[in-house]
């Protein structure tokens, strides 16, 4: 059955046949920036925002997403995510870059909601999303310097 | 003029007598050690820093090609059995399905036979494979294979394979002068057994390969660390001409070892990709990755010492017995025993025990690792034993010459760096932890050692290309896998070609243009590439000021070229580059260079210190990493902002080794319990310890002109060993096995 | 094939749960990682989303919150502020990403994540075959108590909810049911594998709280420093002079703790006894902080 998904401002029309949000973002509207790496909510890879809120898409059914506002990385680059992206980099919060989208898509949330976090508040903030390349430390300095920017 | 030396390679302390083609040209002076250099050693972002961040890197599961078929793996479900039925032609029947491969498939491939066992020895082990138009179809063709399997009985108690004596290869007894009787003379005898846990990559990026014939030329994306060597392996196994595989790999979702060359996703997706005749993606799903992605092996090791009442140790011997799983070559346990500190009479004997697991391989300084952990731990001991401070029990026994060769080291910070983690950590005041703390938790600071190979050489290659606009492009051979080695090539050519930043950049991961690197591991592809990065682009700086010279009539020598412009010594010149570079038109100047071998007579290897501070809650069982200070000689830093990211990765993989991470075997089934990221836990923010920095960042004379050394291995290697030395200082106590979980601390302290 | 429904209203959510298959969905948190390891195949999932289930608002004199709250919502809310165990409980929980999207109700309702019961190779006891795998094999994450299954309850908000006297109102198509919270739990018996006595065709539909403790308190203990299921954790509350603890991660389901006797009752299996030290010293640190 064909459904109206809203990504990135736009309207597209998809089949979910029972697939998860990730899948139908990846394979069907070829935003390859939302990763896969674990399919179970536990490593962050897949995070787009909901409404503003990240969550994990690898676990949201596409049909649950119809009628919310989602957005992914594609979507973000104007703004704080933009200030959260250039901090980012110039930090080397980044390694492979793999987790990276996952890890931008939450800060930017994070600093959306508490423009000034604590170093505890990136951390609950943060945890959900793994990095195996171990960028922690810059990530978390390149947070606070995007909230010193923003 | 090209010419072939006969010269050394080393991979993972495996050392090999190649030819090398270097081109004598390559007269390419050293930097001297004070140099002054503009950009190398200073921080640089990555180039390809934004589209990382952006979402906008491709990695190989992002590759899509038009008509592409996705495979899925049929894996062992029991750790050893043999396959009694596996209805190929009813999978073949599922609507979408278009190649199926098993056990008994004749397969274009005759390398690496069989491709798919029929009797599966670990869980995870592929047994056949379905491409098919959509992943889900390629499921449902798995599931028509209807697998049925007999179960063998299997073996994954590394204890009960040694009694069995299940070997995969002899046990081997490396010895010099005779320990027993050492030990047995000796004043002071310490002995320390620790078990150390298998740790899994998972590299975030699993496995993956997307396959693509066009007649007899195959192209393929694979996640792999060694493009040439898949590239050459792909052509071996469907003999095929080299120059007709090209693999590409522009962005690889972190490796840690575990990608090395083909792998079988590649293999396998080029197999059906030609039954299919259509492009094949097969990416592992996080199960069969972590099932069948590789891992650092398990170990029981055993660590005896001698030493006299001054600290000096006379006897060394110890002993490792390790869970290889199916095979695989032998991690180095045991070469911290034989080459960290001075001495003449040391041991070591290696068990290699088959175990129903998969074969264990490479993860970032696989067996120096685990080894360090045991044996830095048994110095420690030694130091209590001695009533000593440990910083000093490891400096007097320090050494410069390499213990097993007897060459001297090119060069050896260690010392150095011993006294900057000291300083840096406020050894001298560690005494004030063990006070009762505020907080009520116990407190510790311990320390560890770190040796490693790390020097690089020969054969590598780049070529540097500028064009009119005065814009100059690097290619190499780097898989940049995160490291920011290719940023590190920019860095070394904008240096030379006295050029911004911003008009060079370093392209790496595709075997097309036949620009030889190293696979990115065992820390070699800094010190490989960057001479021959800095080779070619001298050549490119010499010819460009040649030009100069012809435009402005001027004699070359007067004439340099730097921050884009060129100038002449009395100042009468003084240009943009593109003043001479636009006279190129569609021209280009081009350099190529080589690495040239290392100097005969030494040894290369890397050296560090790591100093860690822990925090533990008795009651809880819970320790907690606060910080870490990490010194690493590593020669010449060619860029402090990737090469602290280095440390810091290290560091945390670690840390986690030291206090989470662990593959758990269901002792009755022989499967692996917590093959998958909820239940196997590697790091998160919050787990993150403070993490302080430094480099002696003294260049190696004796390396060919750029005095790098690598850093990917050298900073896991003596994290865990630092902590449980830190818990044990902290608490008095050691644990008999890693990681230190709150059932093995509260064990510990009971 | 599973379908998907999204029913407008509880009622019509309660009529469609009644279907062969039906299973409902929430977050989807739990539920998505049961279909995807083969544990749960529902035919039709029912969405709460648009049944008006979440929220939080006053209730007497105490609070009404909506089964398809967020657990992010419950960390976050004021008016929750006066139940310290139950924030920092949701706040503590799993991570930022599946706070924002997991629910209370599926929070009670979620699976043990014994890893042989999630682990595809195995078909074991709970999960309706006839073997526990994890006494016979490593159950060092395993609770403390003796039954044919000895798998520990993973949910932090249970515990919580408990010590501060909540209810669970349980609704089906014939009526409605309120609960003590700790009764929406049972202990796996043969002939009934399930962890929760909701009967086929009930939803939970929100839970509520009676007046704020005194004081509360909730403290765990995980894998690593956070994102991470609780090992063992307690919540404590202090009403007056009256308390009352509750843990998760030591038996099948949440459970009761007398504050005199922490132990009583949790022997401990051979790999899972360390836990025992833990919930001492989590309950003894736990009564010292609400005495004070
Ligand atoms: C990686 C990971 C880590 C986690 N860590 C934690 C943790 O640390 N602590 C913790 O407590 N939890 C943790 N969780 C579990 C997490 O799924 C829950 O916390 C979450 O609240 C479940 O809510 P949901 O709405 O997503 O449930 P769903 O997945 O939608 O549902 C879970 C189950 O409950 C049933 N159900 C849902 N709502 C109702 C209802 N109203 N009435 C009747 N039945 C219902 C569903 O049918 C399903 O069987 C973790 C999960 C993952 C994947
Ligand atoms: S503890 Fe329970 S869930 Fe785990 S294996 Fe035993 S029966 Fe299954
Ligand atoms: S891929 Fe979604 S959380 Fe890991
Ligand atoms: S940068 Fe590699 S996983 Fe985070």
């Amino acid at each position: 059955m064909e459904v109206i998904l809203e990504v990135n401002g736009e309207r597209h029309s998809v089949v979910p046949s029972g697939r998860r949000l990730l899948a139908v973002l990846r394979d069907d509207l070829e935003l390859l920036g939302t990763k896969l790496a674990c399919g179970e909510g536990a490593c962050g890879a897949c995070a787009v925002l909901v409404d503003g809120r990240p969550v994990n898409a690898c676990l949201l059914l596409a049909e649950a997403a119809v009628g919310h506002q989602i957005v992914t990385i594609e979507g973000l680059s104007v703004g704080r995510a933009h200030a959260v992206q250039e901090a980012f980099v110039a930090e080397d919060a980044l390694q492979c870059g793999y987790c990276t989208p996952g890890q931008v898509v939450s800060a930017t949330a994070l600093l959306e909601r508490t423009p000034a976090p604590t170093r505890e508040q990136i951390h609950e903030a943060m945890a959900g999303n793994l990095c195996r390349c171990g960028a922690y430390p810059k990530i978390e300095r390149a947070i606070l310097r995007a909230a010193g920017s923003a | 003029m090209s010419r072939f030396v006969r010269t050394r390679t080393e991979m993972e302390g495996r050392y090999e007598d190649v030819w090398a083609l270097v081109d004598e040209s390559d007269d390419t002076e050293s930097w001297a050690p004070d140099a002054a250099l503009s950009l190398v050693g200073r921080p640089v972002p990555r180039q390809d820093g934004a589209a990382r961040a952006a979402g906008r890197a491709r990695f190989t599961v992002d590759v899509r090609l038009a008509g592409t078929l996705h495979a899925v793996v049929l894996r062992s479900p029991v750790a050893h059995g043999r396959v009694r039925s596996l209805d190929l032609d009813g999978a073949r029947a599922v609507p979408g399905v278009r190649a199926v491969i098993g056990p008994d498939s004749e397969l274009s491939l005759t390398t690496r036979s069989p491709l798919l066992r029929g009797e599966p020895g670990y869980a995870g082990a592929p047994v056949a494979v379905v491409a098919a138009d959509t992943l889900e179809a390629a499921h449902a063709g798995v599931l028509a294979l209807a697998l049925d399997l007999e179960v063998l009985p299997h073996l994954v108690d590394v204890e009960e394979g040694l009694r069995e004596q299940r070997f995969t290869a002899d046990p081997t007894d490396e010895a010099r002068g005779d320990a027993e009787v050492a030990l047995a003379a000796a004043e002071v005898t310490v002995e320390l057994s620790l078990e150390t846990p298998g740790q899994l990559q998972t590299a975030l990026e699993p496995h993956a390969a997307v396959a693509s014939w066009e007649g007899e030329r195959l192209t393929i994306w694979v996640s792999t660390q060694g493009m040439f060597a898949a590239r050459d392996e792909l052509a071996r196994a469907f003999g095929l001409r080299k120059s007709d595989v090209r693999v590409l790999t522009e962005f690889v979702g972190g490796g840690f070892g575990a990608k090395q060359g083909a792998g079988f996703e590649a293999l396998a997706a080029a197999e059906l990709s030609r039954i299919a005749g259509r492009p094949v993606r097969l990416v592992n799903d996080r199960h069969g990755e972590q099932l069948d992605g590789g891992r650092r092996a398990a170990s029981r090791q055993t660590v005896r010492l001698g030493a006299s009442r001054d600290g000096t140790i006379t006897a060394i011997d110890a002993d490792a017995v390790i869970g290889m799983g199916q095979g695989g070559w032998m991690p180095p346990v045991l070469i911290p025993a034989r080459t960290l500190y001075r001495c003449a009479d040391v041991r070591a004997l290696t068990f290699p025990v088959k175990t129903n697991l998969r074969a264990q391989n490479a993860f970032r300084a696989p067996g120096v690792m685990e080894g360090t952990t045991a044996f830095e731990q048994a110095i420690d001991e030694l130091a209590l034993a001695l009533d000593m401070d440990p910083l000093e029990l490891r400096r007097r026994n320090h050494t410069d010459i390499d213990q097993v060769s007897g060459s001297p080291y090119s060069s050896n910070q260690l010392l150095a760096c011993y006294d900057r983690a000291a300083e840096l950590a406020g050894w001298a005041a560690r005494g004030e932890l063990r006070e009762p703390q505020p907080d009520g938790l116990l407190r510790g600071m311990g320390c560890a050692s770190q040796i490693w190979w790390g020097g690089g050489g020969p054969p590598s290659h780049a070529t540097v290309r500028l064009d009119s606009e005065g814009h100059a492009t690097v290619m190499t051979g780097i898989q940049d896998i995160g490291t920011g080695t290719l940023t590190s090539a920019q860095i070394v050519a904008a240096e030379e070609l006295g050029l911004p930043l911003a008009h060079v950049r370093a392209l790496g991961g595709d075997t097309a243009p036949n620009v030889y690197g190293p696979i990115a591991g065992g820390s070699q592809t800094t010190p490989s590439v960057m001479p021959a990065v800095r080779s070619a682009a001298a050549k490119v700086r010499k010819t460009l000021l040649q030009l100069a010279g012809d435009v402005f009539e001027i004699a070359v020598g007067d004439l340099e070229v730097s921050d884009g412009r060129i100038r002449s010594r009395d100042g009468a010149i003084d240009v943009e580059v593109t003043e001479v570079t636009a006279k190129l038109g569609d021209a280009t100047i081009d350099g190529s260079g080589s690495r040239g071998p290392n100097p005969g007579g030494f040894v290369v290897h890397t050296f560090g210190c790591q100093i860690a501070q822990v925090s533990v809650d008795a009651a809880l069982g819970e320790v907690r990493v606060e910080r870490v200070v990490a010194v690493h000689d590593v020669g010449r830093i060619v860029n402090p902002l990737t090469a602290s990211s280095q440390v810091e990765g290290g560091v945390l993989q670690g840390v986690a080794f030291a206090l989470t991470e662990e593959l758990v075997v269901d002792p009755t089934t022989g499967i692996p319990v917590n093959a998958y990221l909820d239940d196997y836990k590697i790091p998160t923010i919050a787990d993150t310890p403070e993490i302080v920095i430094d480099f002696p960042g003294i260049a190696d004379e004796n390396l060919p002109t750029t005095g790098t050394k690598g850093l990917g291995e050298p900073p896991i290697i003596p994290t865990a060993a630092a902590i449980a030395n830190a818990f044990a200082h902290a608490t008095g106590r050691r644990a008999v096995a890693l990681p230190l979980t709150r059932d093995r601390v509260l064990e510990a302290l009971a | 094939m599973t379908t998907y429904a999204r029913p407008g209203s509880v009622d019509e959510a309660l009529e469609l749960l009644l279907e062969d298959g039906a299973a409902v969905l929430a977050g989807g948190t739990d539920l998505a990682g049961q279909i995807d390891r083969g544990i749960s195949a529902p035919g039709l999932l029912v969405d709460l989303q648009d049944t008006g289930l979440g929220g939080i608002a006053p209730d007497g004199k105490g609070l009404r919150v909506g089964a398809a709250t967020t657990l992010a919502d419950v960390a976050e809310h004021t008016l929750l502020a006066p139940y310290a165990a139950v924030t920092t409980a949701a706040r503590l929980a799993a991570s930022q990403l599946l706070r924002n999207q997991g629910t209370v109700g599926g929070n009670l309702c979620q699976h043990t994540r014994c890893w042989y019961y999630r682990g595809e190779e195995w078909n074991c006891w709970l999960g309706g075959g006839d073997t526990c795998f994890a006494q016979i094999g490593d159950h060092r994450k395993h609770n403390l108590e003796e039954g044919d299954c000895i798998s520990a309850h993973p949910s932090d908000l249970a515990p919580a909810l408990a010590v501060c006297g909540a209810t669970v109102v349980v609704r089906a198509l014939h009526g409605e049911r309120e609960i003590p919270l700790l009764d929406l739990f049972r202990r796996p018996t043969a002939d009934n594998r399930s962890l929760v006595t909701l009967e086929r065709g009930e939803l939970v539909v929100a839970v509520r709280l009676p007046a704020p403790p005194d004081a509360s308190l909730y403290l765990r203990t995980g894998e690593r420093q956070a994102f991470s299921f609780p090992l063992v954790s307690v919540a404590a509350a202090r009403h007056g002079t009256a308390l009352t603890v509750a843990a998760a991660g030591v038996a099948n389901i949440p459970r009761a703790i007398d504050p005199a006797d922490p132990l009583a009752g949790l022997p401990g299996h051979p790999q899972s006894a360390w836990k025992r030290q833990v919930l001492e010293t989590l309950v003894e640190r736990a009564l010292v902080t609400l005495r004070t």
